[in-house]
């Protein structure tokens, strides 16, 4: 099987494959990191970007340089790669491309939800939604008065009808808190990227299955960790957990009931990575945050991806790893910006 | 501006005793100004200190909380929108008071929480930590704008209450005390004119009637001259024996 995926994959995906090697291949080395560290101010940074393949798109900017114009140029640059990989791809490595941009589709739809329920124009808010998450019926989503309608108006032709099956049968759009919302459609997309891995099949599962346990494990800790102080309870929270994870039900129950930190770890010592992940966390001088080691991990299991070939984990890995490019450098520049530079080291370098 | 006169009065003992009464008025009323003045420009002075130690932490706590800003958007992604989205009421609102120093009331801001915190859930799913921390900062710095602002608003009020004492109390010392000292002092010297006066016309009215005196006794005295010796007439209290009387 995997000698016919081989042989066949260069016929459909080999040009993009390529395309997408070439993309890592640029991405910033530690070296990189250490130079934009040392840059006094933002126009040294946008110096030392232009060397690297960011090139000069900053080159137009004629007023002052500011890091959330850094940070817009650098998300065109990325949605413009994106797109390119997009039009040239044909079945099943489209509909793969399509599950990567689902995630900021939510996004954009609890935005455009909450924006409507507040009665907020749309041509106000539809600037603000995450390009790569764009679909058409956007505009539409704010004449919605309720969930039924929405559902059955709307959402219906989207592909995010699947995801909305679970979550919308009987809450009133207004009563849910939007984060619930949000966690309840990505459980959801959780689950069904990982189904459509799965049958997918070949490198493709042994590449990205696993990264996807990991961010449905990962969103478990977090949702649990961060739901201490909150009045959220635990069958609210475990509705949010998706179950396609390394933890089994039974964990799964257990971090529900989980009151502080210690039973979280407690959990998290089954599994011999993420006790890892955990351990010296629990003191907060520690110069990286829970989140940062998930970040960590997560790069790395995204790092792993590339050294295999013939499959469709590439395309994931290189956009989560340019997304964490775009936040190192918009750190590194907010840093340099707030002449904060204590905590400037706190990026984590991709390769 | 009042010219160097004074209080037109008609000079008298009354008026004299009118004016010594209201010149120690207005000596104790400049003092007790001058004891409010002195008051409120020493608390001007400690409120000026906490201003500036104020602004000086107000510096830090920004630029900390600008920068746990940069922190929560590294790790939780972009939130602002979400944020924004989700205002309706105000959970941290302002309440005035009024604080009385030495009979100026003063504004003070006092900050209050009010319903739950509607961000509770933000950042569920990443970078909770780092937005905790976020809303934290921000909260202390609200705390400070606050009382920055309660400090702005009575060092304003002090400054133009302390202008207004000062001018009152120059204004006593230099027009209005003078002015009744200068009455006074036209006052006395009336009275003591009219009291020479007086003396004068007194001493002229017995020397007038002395030469009057003394002309009509040469009068009298040359009449007599001229009517030669003449008889006395009987004098009855001299007489020792009466004729007229028969029997004695």
């Amino acid at each position: 099987m995997s000698g016919c995926a081989e042989l066949s994959f260069n016929v459909d995906n080999g040009y993009l494959e390529g395309l997408v090697r070439g993309f890592k291949a640029v991405i910033l080395k530690r070296v990189d990191y250490i130079n934009l560290a040392q840059c006094e101010t933002l126009e040294d940074l946008k110096l030392h970007l232009q060397s690297t393949d960011y090139g000069n798109f900053l080159a137009n900017e004629n007023e002052d340089l500011t890091v959330s114009r850094i940070d817009d140029k650098m998300k065109e640059k990325l949605f413009t790669e994106f797109r390119c990989l997009r039009s040239h791809s044909v079945q099943p490595l489209s509909t793969f491309l399509d599950y990567i941009t689902y995630s900021y589709m939510i996004d954009n739809v609890i935005l455009l939800i909450t924006g409507a329920v507040h009665q907020q124009p749309v041509s106000e808010l539809l600037p603000r939604c995450h390009p790569l998450g764009n679909f058409e019926q956007m505009g539409a989503v704010s004449i919605a008065q309720n969930s039924t309608e929405l559902y059955n108006a709307i959402m219906v032709d989207t592909p995010l009808a699947q995801f909305f099956q679970d979550s919308l049968s009987e809450m009133n759009l207004d009563e849910m808190n939007a984060e619930i919302l949000r966690n309840k459609l990505y459980k959801s997309y959780l689950e069904s990227f990982h189904k459509f891995c799965k049958e997918n099949g070949g490198t493709t599962k042994e590449i990205v299955c696993p990264i996807l346990e990991f961010e449905a494990d990962r969103r478990a800790f977090i949702i649990t960790v961060n739901s201490f102080e909150t009045d959220l309870s635990q069958d609210e929270r475990s509705q949010l957990y998706p179950t396609c994870g390394k933890l089994n039900p039974e964990e799964l129950r257990m971090l529900a009931s989980a009151e502080d930190h210690e039973h979280v770890k407690a959990v998290a010592d089954h599994h011999s990575d993420y006790k890892l992940i955990f351990e010296g966390s629990g003191d907060s001088s520690s110069d990286r945050t829970l989140e940062g080691r998930f970040f960590e991990y997560e790069v790395k299991l995204n790092t792993l991806a590339f050294l295999n070939q013939f499959h469709f984990g590439l395309f994931y890995a290189y956009i989560k790893l340019k997304e964490q490019e775009i936040r190192n450098i918009v750190w590194i520049a907010e840093c340099i910006a707030q002449r904060q530079r204590s905590k400037i080291d706190n990026y984590i370098p991709i390769f | 501006m009042s010219g160097k006169d004074r209080i037109d009065i008609f000079p008298s003992r009354m008026a004299q005793t009118i004016m010594k009464a209201r010149l120690k008025g207005a000596q104790t009323g400049r003092n007790l100004l001058k004891k409010k003045a002195d008051a409120l420009s020493m608390r001007f002075r400690q409120i000026l200190r906490k201003i500036i130690e104020t602004k000086t932490l107000m510096g830090e706590v920004m630029r900390e909380a600008a920068f746990s800003l940069a922190e929560a958007k590294f790790a939780a992604g972009d939130f602002s929108t979400t944020v924004i989205q989700n205002v309706n009421k105000a959970q941290v609102k302002v309440r005035a008071k009024k604080d009385n120093v030495a009979g100026v009331t003063l504004p003070v801001f006092e900050h209050y929480q009010e319903g739950g915190d509607s961000y509770e859930l933000t950042g569920l799913a990443r970078g909770g930590e780092q937005l905790a921390k976020l809303k934290r900062n921000y909260a202390k710095a609200v705390e400070l704008l606050v009382e920055l602002a309660s400090l702005q608003t009575s060092f304003v009020t002090l400054d133009e209450a302390i202008k207004i004492t000062n001018r009152r109390v120059n204004a006593i010392e230099h027009v209005i005390i003078p002015r009744i000292e200068r009455t006074l002092s036209y006052i006395i010297t009336e009275l003591d004119e009219r009291e020479r006066e007086e003396f004068y016309r007194l001493k002229k009215i017995q020397e007038k009637k002395k030469q009057l005196k003394e002309k009509s006794e040469k009068e009298i005295a040359r009449r007599l001259a001229e009517l030669g010796p003449m008889a006395e007439p009987v004098n009855l209290l001299m007489e020792e024996t009466d004729e007229d009387l028969l029997f004695e």
